[in-house]
């Protein structure tokens, strides 16, 4: 199977590099482009007012291009999150984000529909939930309040720094 | 410099041979690719140890080559392709910093499998060279020196012991083993306490466990997990007598004539700096299929097909300690036995295995070699807990719908789940081998696995799920569900170099010495024709404290 493929229909493995580094590997116009989309999604997979945190108040966003622009992260698949971002941009007319919350709804319902898609929401899912319940030091999980709802606390030590640069 | 021994690896077998050694008084280069990480300096940080490779290389930079049968044909995907990583905790001490620490003696007739069991159809079993008679004193001292904590208890397939008990108590247990042990025993099974390589009690300079929750994966801050870093590059250090290279990763062996090894050629991984290492005798632990394919890599005119394989035999009969799993839901409103609260009390081990199918013997199901079963809590990670099974009726939960869902899942339920090792039987489509055409970042071949196992691991493991099954229902847990493939574990990984008494069938002697190269040995589980039905961790440490002095008594004979 080749990579790409195998990315796009889901990996069980994390892939990435070990070099850890300040500089984001993001292209700032990639980010730009994209950045309003992505946030629209995560804003409606992590509502407010849940019994979970928002992806509002946890930053999700920031978290999502903070972690994707790192040197640690695989670098397909930081492509593949731009890149289907760019899709979901293409399907709505740009609109995606002005949606209302049932639109919305029903346009990643249907882009679940498509491989390609639902594999592209799962990533979006796995990146935001990597926020939310990773060490506050990644910048999220904010106060711990996504430990806290889930009554579930990562051990003792806790990081000092990201990415274990020692 | 010319060291008495140079040693390529730091994990539980490297610094099995370092710590006898250096404590001999010799002088010992240990060799590590990766860097060093103290105690001081890990952390529980799921994102950095369980979902990025921080602690393996870059699979882009290194990285094997998988066969797989497709349409009849074998096929080779680069694991950076695949994300299917072969590597496991390349830092100093090596992957037994990440270890859970189950561990548990071969039974002696693991040691004699062909001569029990008869030939298997298309599996290459072969009787070991030494007996557990020769072994034992050194589990015995491997319990002691890197401890693993535990109870002697009798039962039939219970390895015998020469010490009475084991030096430490076992650790600290979440209420879950009483329901263990009672649904057990209403099943006539018995449930026995797991040898742990964790300390319950100070140690030297190691502190007793603190039950972070976060152990399997994890580096270990109290320095209870008995790693090779802590429990025998520490003291070996301590001796003055190591000399400690990390980011250091060795391209080839120089043999400059056909008996011996004259140098390590290495790389600085940092630098980029390539030097020759010189020294009287050499041993290879860079884990089972690494350290095959070092050898390989290492041919020259004396050694047209690798280093030490006049047999042809290097590389091949690769074997995994594997078996199955499987696991079902403890939830608060049907829990029996213990009180929910104690069930989630965090941070105790379930330190229960089983071993009554072991061996089978029954008057329906027939006379075949089993394994063993350990239990334990679903890992605690945080991210991956939340993340899996995410869907309904074929679509993704979110929204509110997904945060009811993982709130419930995390407070009123705890999963537990079984784990089976059984032997994985050595055939001739299980090996590694040079890829012919890809190579790492440093020039040289990868490793090539072909991974295939036999039929007949499959027909054990699933006989041993549907008993552990069993065991789960009769504990009242919910959505059981067991899985028993074929896919190896990439962390317990052994053969490829066997050891033997006959120069053209094995690679190493008996004493886990080249039989073509003299001062070459090969100390990690690359020795081991089978791998009994037990994860191999304390057979590893063991038998490489056995090298270790078997090495002292030839450096002895070389200086009289």
């Amino acid at each position: 199977m080749k990579r790409r493929n195998f990315l796009i229909l889901g990996s069980l493995f994390g892939l990435s590099s070990h070099l850890s580094g300040k500089r984001s590997l993001l292209p700032s116009k990639q980010q730009k482009e994209t950045e309003a989309t992505i946030q629209a999604v995560q804003e409606h997979l992590f509502p407010e007012g849940n019994t979970i945190p928002s992806a509002k108040s946890m930053q999700l966003t920031q978290f999502l291009f903070e972690t994707i622009g790192d040197q640690s992260y695989d670098r397909d698949i930081r492509a593949f999150v731009i890149e289907g971002a760019k899709e979901l941009q293409i399907r709505e007319k740009g609109r995606f984000p002005s949606l209302s919350m049932s639109q919305k709804e029903k346009a990643l319902r249907a882009y679940e529909k498509t491989e390609y898609g639902k594999s592209w929401i799962e990533r979006i899912m796995t990146l935001s939930m990597e926020g939310l319940f990773s060490d506050p030091v990644y910048g999220s999980n904010i106060q711990e309040s996504g430990w806290k709802a889930l009554r579930a606390y990562g051990g003792q030590p806790r990081p000092r720094t990201r990415y274990i640069a020692l | 410099m010319k060291y008495d021994v140079l040693i390529v690896g730091s994990g539980a077998s490297g610094g099995a041979v370092a710590y006898t050694l250096c404590k001999a008084g010799y002088k010992v280069a240990v060799l590590e690719k990766g860097r060093l990480i103290q105690r001081e300096e890990f952390s529980k940080d799921e994102l950095a140890y369980c979902r990025r490779d921080i602690v393996t290389p870059n699979l882009f930079e290194e990285y094997h080559t998988i066969e797989e049968k497709v349409e009849g044909k074998w096929v080779a995907t680069p694991t950076y392709e695949s994300g299917w990583s072969f590597w496991n905790g390349n830092i100093v001490g090596g992957s037994s910093n990440f270890m859970s620490g189950m561990l548990h003696r071969m039974h002696p007739d693991d040691f004699r499998l062909k001569s029990k069991y008869g030939e298997i159809r298309g599996a290459n079993v072969v009787d070991w060279p030494i007996s557990y008679e020769e072994l034992e004193p050194y589990y015995t001292l491997a319990e002691e020196l890197v401890g693993i904590s535990g109870k002697a208890e009798e039962h039939p397939y219970e390895p015998p012991r020469s010490t009475s008990d084991f030096p430490q108590p076992p650790t600290k247990e979440n209420d879950v083993v009483k329901l263990i042990d009672k649904s057990c025993r209403h099943l006539n099974i018995v449930p026995l306490v797991t040898p742990r390589a964790v300390l319950s009690q100070d140690k030297g300079h190691r502190n007793a466990c603190y039950y972070s929750n976060f152990c399997g994966s994890y580096g270990c801050s109290s320095g209870a997990k008995s790693s090779s870093r802590e429990a025998l590059l520490k003291p070996a250090l301590a001796t003055g007598n190591l000399t400690l290279m990390s980011n250091t990763y060795v391209k080839k062996l120089h043999a400059g004539k056909k008996e011996a090894v004259e140098y390590a050629l290495v790389v600085n991984t940092i630098t980029g700096k390539e030097k020759k290492i010189f020294a009287k005798m050499f041993v290879v632990a860079a884990q089972a299929h690494e350290s095959a394919r070092l050898l390989l890599n290492s041919a020259n005119r004396y050694h047209p097909d690798g280093l030490a394989n006049s047999s042809g035999e290097l590389g091949k009969n690769l074997v995994f300690s594997a078996g199955g799993s499987g696991q079902g839901e403890l939830h608060q409103d049907s829990l029996k036995e213990i009180k929910f609260e104690a069930l989630m009390q965090t941070g105790f081990f379930v330190n229960r295995s089983i071993l009554d199918w072991y061996f089978v013997d029954h008057w329906w199901d027939g006379k075949f070699k089993g394994g063993l079963v350990e239990f334990m809590f679903e890992h605690q990670n945080i991210i991956s807990r939340a993340r899996k099974d995410n869907e309904e009726e074929g679509h993704m939960v979110w929204g509110k719908a997904l945060g009811e869902k993982l709130v419930k899942r995390f407070t009123q339920s705890k999963s537990i789940r079984f784990e089976i090792f059984n032997d994985w039987l050595p055939n001739d489509n299980c090996f590694v081998a040079l890829d012919p055409t890809h190579k790492d970042k440093y020039g040289m071949p990868v490793g090539k696995l072909r991974l295939e196992g036999h039929p007949h691991d499959l027909k054990v493991g699933s006989y041993i799920a549907k008993k552990c099954e069993k065991v789960l229902e009769e504990m009242g847990a919910k959505n059981i569900y067991s899985s028993v493939s074929s896919a190896p574990p990439q962390n317990l990984v052994a053969g490829g170099c066997r050891f033997g008494n006959d120069p053209k069938t094995s690679v190493l002697n008996k004493y886990c010495q080249a039989h073509d190269v003299p001062n070459l040995f090969v100390a990690d589980a690359a020795f081991m024709p089978t791998g009994g039905s037990v994860p191999y961790t304390w057979t590893i440490y063991a038998n490489a404290l056995r090298v270790g002095d078997y090495m002292v008594q030839q450096l002895k004979r070389k200086n009289t």
